[in-house]
């Protein structure tokens, strides 16, 4: 069985999960990789709570906002970009590639723009191979049984 | 009520009875679930009219992806069975029995008390008008179907090809003023007055998408009069977009390529042609016929131009109707925050004169008291929705309930065929209260629309409405991954567990509620100030006006007319009498507002007046201290006795001064302060005003010569009729650019003389002037920027104050119950100062109607234990919700508090502390980490 | 006045403008009829590319 990244992605109520939504309601498809956590701004999301995804063994971690100027709460996602900008550094220092996490911005009707991403995000991450911090899953038992 | 039409009105204001037929939608409302396998399985197909005919729907169908309600309906011109009996493929398709052939039209009769009519508008139709070409050549299109092949959700999905032949386009042109002030081709005189911003809107957004795109603007004004226009508009220029002043004369075939060839004139006189992939009409606005039957029915007057006859005082009443309001694209052509501002305008006049009977016919929702659930160990209901097949039929939903049974904490888990329908919520609310559940999973479709109803079953079961988590299966699980069962069933066992562990986190939240003191606070004593002032006390609360001078009035009281030359004085005298003489209002003249604390319904504000300070309470405040007329440093003002700006002039003219009485020649001058780099904005009124002076100087006088310098007339919306009518009467309209200024000789102390460009001769013009007048901008007041430190609000970079959504909410702030109108806000005239301020005080109402409002549960709090008062948190906050306070007793210590009222919840604070020292209800770090742990478990 | 008043309004048209002035009616105390002769409120704006966080109506 090949390699099936786990990627989480953080998705603003407002824009991106709006968008996750309106993907289904056109039956676009796109990768069952994607676990989606819903916050209510990608202004909310810490970035231990990513550095915490990654120490789980997440594959990849997105951050999903509302494109900038259009945030429900005046500049939250400008200031997720400012905060997050440290999650790079922190990669680097755990010795993971900086294509695992991804910012981007995607509005509540740029339901092909939520599926391009992700399913970019899920091409990129499946090349770089499993998160080395991901623990044994019973479906990699699987694999060697 | 959809697929309803008004049949008769009878009655009077306040007790206006109204027959209504509502068609079949052969659906039922209560039974569609939207899940689309009718539209799958019907075999119709039918042009799409929301896409423009450029795309297909079938003859069931949605409007649009997120249409409200959205339930499906049956188009009774195209559906098979209806026509001939045969058919019914929908019936056998649809999961939720929804299709209801038997339907029949039905008559309701209804009694309202006051009637808003907004129908709406329509796109002028181009066909069949030759010199455009629309039905001739394929790469011809109207503005609006060009928007649709720009969006993502559009027939080409975004992508910008030659309807003729699928090429991509490389040059594209845009012809303004089709179906506008154009009487001969199209019969409208009006300006459309949304065109202009349109059409720059679609040129940047094609350019966005290919940047090489070689867009050219053909137009006869630019006329970008609004908010932040101007600047979009120099952007566009920036961007490369190439503007055309000039009117296209002929559309061709081109001789190869399939292109479409257009002959014009250019602004120095020259005939050329060029070539372009794509032609787009920038259609204008008009009024649908059924808009004009309603209004028939309704017996509200049109004008000549089809919209709603009203006045400039009562701009959104119909005249001559009461208890009849109009607004939006009804009213006149509005775009679209000047039609939220009118309705909002309308809601208010509308039910003004109702405020007796306020309440009277609404009620309000009671639920059993909540059980206490603190100290019970969590007890989770999983609820699996089949949503008929739409869930189940990709996903194995009994595989899911069987996982879901052994999570931690899972007490009852159930299926439903629909979670949602209507006897279920009576099975969740009997299970939740025999089961004795305390949190509920509910994995079905996704919480942005059906967690408000969920929410009510918990309250209805006696449980706290946050106690609750939606697993998004059907959205973000069964929907796109439909060729992957098994790995749709693994992600929605994955969804299932990181709700169940999110779940057992949550904690009730009681509902946050506040008082709200039933009185309002106006800042600024001009036509704003007093008009909602005025309209709030007649609702029936009390009013603290505030006043900077001795005296109320404001800027109205140097206008003397409006654009349809109704005279200003004697409205604002009156309007100023009601005002002062009303029991409810406190009038505080030479007194400015000093101090402002607390939010929403509890403002308490420092009024500082010639007797010193007082402090009111207030629930909401309205700002509208106004704007002034600039003073110009260039044209000899000052300098000459014979140039003046427009208000001084007015002034000299209706006093009957010598140089104006016994004035031959007269030049405007316009755009003097506006539209400038360091004023990149349009001051909106002033052309209007300086083309009904010049038709008035050659009324009194044919013989004067009369001329008006202008960089873009912007006489939008029916304010075209203005200037058609000052071409007739001769005043003379020539043309200047930015580079090109008029230039002055002042050394004669009788005559001005002004040289400027002629377009038309090309040579430069001299003009031997009497007396010169100048267009001055409106600039902001300084007390804008007082006012935004004391209430923390926005202004913008030209100093005025910034409204929450320039589109959605116009006249409200960021900040809960603070509203602005009128100048303060963006240069505007009478009726639009008028209209703003009515819907400011709507806006208002909404606030004190309410004795208590209800807060969003969704709240920021404190963990006092891990606040080390290091404050990181108190700079992001976007809404000034956090201070850092002394602890009492503790000097030294301090701690952040969050005032409630003011957090929205977008937990930008959470983000930011570094000891985890605050948390947003519902979606605290522990919460958002379980839920990550979850999926990676 | 002593005729009879109905605190009610009705809104005819469901567009941008008269789904704004319906919110605004209910929230101020009055029952609202919002009457629209297709099968969806929303009106033009709906059909504009460039949307905004979509609108949910009261009704």
């Amino acid at each position: 069985m090949a390699f099936e990244p786990k990627i989480l992605a953080f998705s603003c109520n407002w824009c991106s999960y709006a968008a996750a939504d309106l993907a289904g309601a056109s039956r676009m498809q796109y990768p069952a990789n994607l676990r989606i956590v819903r916050v209510m701004c990608s202004g909310m999301v810490h970035p231990n709570l990513v550095m915490e995804a990654f120490s789980k063994g997440a594959d990849g971690v997105m951050v999903l906002g509302c494109h900038p100027g259009e945030c429900h709460y005046l500049d939250g996602n400008i200031k997720a970009q400012a905060r997050l900008a440290v999650v790079e550094e922190m990669l680097d220092a755990y010795g993971l590639e900086p294509e695992r996490f991804r910012l981007a911005w995607c509005s509540s009707a740029e339901a092909e723009r939520f599926v391009e991403v992700v399913t970019e995000m899920t091409e990129a991450v499946r090349g770089l191979g499993p998160n080395p911090f991901r623990p044994t899953r019973p479906e990699d038992a699987q694999e060697v049984a | 009520m959809t697929l309803t039409e008004v049949r008769e009105v009878s009655g009077q204001a306040g007790d206006f009875t109204v027959r209504l037929l509502e068609h079949p939608r052969y659906v039922d409302m209560d039974k569609c679930i939207a899940c689309g396998e009718c539209a799958r399985k019907c075999p119709k197909k039918v042009d799409d009219e929301y896409n423009q005919g450029l795309g297909k729907r079938k003859a069931i169908y949605v409007k649009y992806p997120q249409a409200v309600p959205l339930k499906y309906q049956i188009d009774p011109e195209n559906c098979i069975y209806l026509k001939n009996r045969k058919c019914g493929a929908c019936v056998q398709a649809c999961p939720a029995g929804a299709i209801d052939f038997n339907q029949k039209p039905r008559e309701k009769t209804v009694r309202v008390g006051s009637m808003i009519l907004t129908p709406g508008l329509k796109p002028f139709d181009p066909a069949g008008i030759r010199t455009w070409g629309y039905d001739v050549f394929p790469n011809v299109i109207t503005s609006l179907e060009l928007e649709r092949y720009l969006s993502v959700s559009g027939p080409t999905e975004g992508r910008l090809a030659r309807p003729s032949d699928g090429r991509p386009v490389k040059r594209m042109a845009f012809l303004q003023c089709v179906g506008s002030r154009d009487l001969n081709k199209a019969g409208h005189g009006y300006c459309s007055g949304v065109c202009c911003m349109y059409a720059l809107k679609e040129a940047m957004i094609a350019k966005d998408h290919e940047p090489d795109l070689d867009v050219s603007i053909f137009f006869v004004d630019m006329r970008t009069h609004g908010k932040d226009f101007e600047r979009y508009y120099n952007r566009a220029k920036e961007a490369g977009v190439k503007f055309r002043r000039c009117r296209v004369h002929s559309l061709e075939p081109a001789e190869q390529n399939g292109g479409v060839y257009l002959r014009y004139i250019t602004d120095r006189g020259k005939q050329v042609g060029a070539e372009y992939d794509l032609v787009v009409l920038s259609v204008g606005l008009e009024t649908p016929p059924s808009a004009a039957e309603l209004a028939g029915r309704c017996k509200v007057g049109l004008n000549q131009n089809l919209f709603a006859e009203r006045g400039g005082f009562q701009p959104v009443q119909a005249k001559g109707r009461p208890g009849m309001f109009v607004s939006g694209a009804f009213a006149g052509p509005h775009d679209i925050p000047q039609s939220v501002t009118e309705a909002s305008a309308a809601a208010a006049a509308a039910s003004l004169p109702l405020a007796r009977v306020r309440h009277s016919l609404t009620r309000e929702k009671r639920f059993p008291p909540e059980r206490d659930v603190r100290g019970e160990e969590p007890r989770v209901g999983v609820f699996v929705c089949h949503c008929g097949n739409n869930i189940a039929g990709v996903i194995d939903v009994e595989e899911l309930a069987a996982y879901a049974a052994k999570l931690p904490k899972v007490a009852h888990v159930e299926r439903n065929l629909f979670t949602c329908s209507q006897d279920t919520q009576e099975l969740l609310k009997k299970t939740i209260q025999e089961q004795s559940l305390n949190r509920i999973v509910v994995a079905a479709c996704t919480p942005r629309t059906h967690e408000p109803l969920f929410k009510e079953t918990l309250k209805a079961s006696g449980l706290n409405e946050n106690l609750l988590d939606m697993a998004n299966i059907r959205n973000q699980g069964s929907w796109v991954h439909q060729a992957e069962p098994e790995k749709a069933t693994e992600k929605a066992k994955d969804l299932v567990r990181m709700s169940v562990a999110k779940v057992a986190l949550l904690t009730p939240a009681p509902p946050l509620t506040v008082e709200v003191k039933q009185s309002a606070l106006v800042v600024g004593g001009g036509l704003a100030g007093l008009v909602s002032a005025h309209g709030l006390a007649e609702m029936g609360y009390p009013v603290h006006l505030v006043e900077l001078t001795s005296r109320l009035g404001g800027s109205a009281l140097h206008l003397y007319q409006t654009w349809r030359g109704e005279p200003v004085e004697g409205k604002l005298d009156s309007i100023i009498r009601k005002v002062t003489s009303h029991p409810l209002i406190t009038v505080h003249l030479n007194s400015k507002v000093s101090g402002a604390e607390g939010f929403v319904g509890n403002f308490l504000s420092t009024i500082q007046g010639p007797q010193g300070e007082t402090q009111v309470e207030h629930g909401v405040g309205i700002m509208a201290v106004g704007g002034r007329a600039h003073k110009p440093g260039e044209y000899g003002y000052g300098e000459h006795r014979r140039v003046f700006t427009a208000l001084e002039f007015d002034k000299l003219h209706t006093l009957g001064d010598s140089r104006v009485r016994g004035g031959k020649t007269f030049v405007f001058i316009q755009c003097v302060g506006s539209r400038e780099p360091e004023r990149p904005y349009c001051s909106r009124v002033c052309c209007t005003h300086s083309v009904q002076a010049a038709i008035e100087l050659k009324e009194q006088d044919p013989t004067r010569k009369v001329f008006i310098l202008y960089r873009d007339i912007r006489t939008y919306g029916q304010r075209e009729e203005v200037y058609r009518r000052a071409r007739e009467a001769g005043v003379v309209f020539i043309n200047y650019d930015m580079h090109e200024k008029p230039r002055l000789r002042l050394d004669n102390p009788d005559m001005v003389e002004v040289l400027v460009w002629d377009h038309v001769l090309h040579e430069p013009f001299r003009i031997p002037t009497d007396v010169l007048i100048l267009a001055t901008a409106i600039v902001p007041n300084d007390l804008n920027k007082e006012l935004a430190r004391i209430y923390k609000l926005p202004v913008d970079a030209d100093g005025f104050l910034q409204e929450a959504h320039a589109k959605l909410r116009p006249v409200d702030f960021a900040t809960d119950g603070l509203f602005l109108a009128g100048l303060a806000h963006y240069p505007k005239p009478v009726e639009e100062t008028v209209t703003q301020a009515q819907a400011a005080m709507a806006r208002a109402a909404t606030v004190l109607a309410k004795t208590r409002i209800d807060l969003d549960s969704i709240k920021a709090r404190v963990i006092e234990e891990r606040c080390d008062g290091c404050a990181l948190c108190v700079d992001v906050c976007p809404y000034h919700a956090i201070t850092l306070e002394e602890v009492q007793g503790e000097p030294g210590r301090k701690l952040v508090r969050i005032e409630a009222a003011k957090c929205k919840g977008c937990g930008c604070c959470q983000a930011t502390c570094p000891k985890l020292g605050v948390e947003v209800a519902g979606f605290t770090y522990e919460q958002l980490a379980s839920q990550v742990a979850a999926a990676l478990a | 006045m002593s005729q009879e008043m109905i605190g009610a309004v009705m809104v005819v048209g469901g567009g941008i403008a008269g789904m704004q002035a319906a919110l605004d009616l209910a929230d101020g105390g009055y029952y609202v009829y919002l009457v629209e002769r297709s099968g969806a409120i929303g009106g033009a704006m709906a059909q504009l590319d460039k949307t905004f966080p979509t609108n949910d109506c009261s009704m």
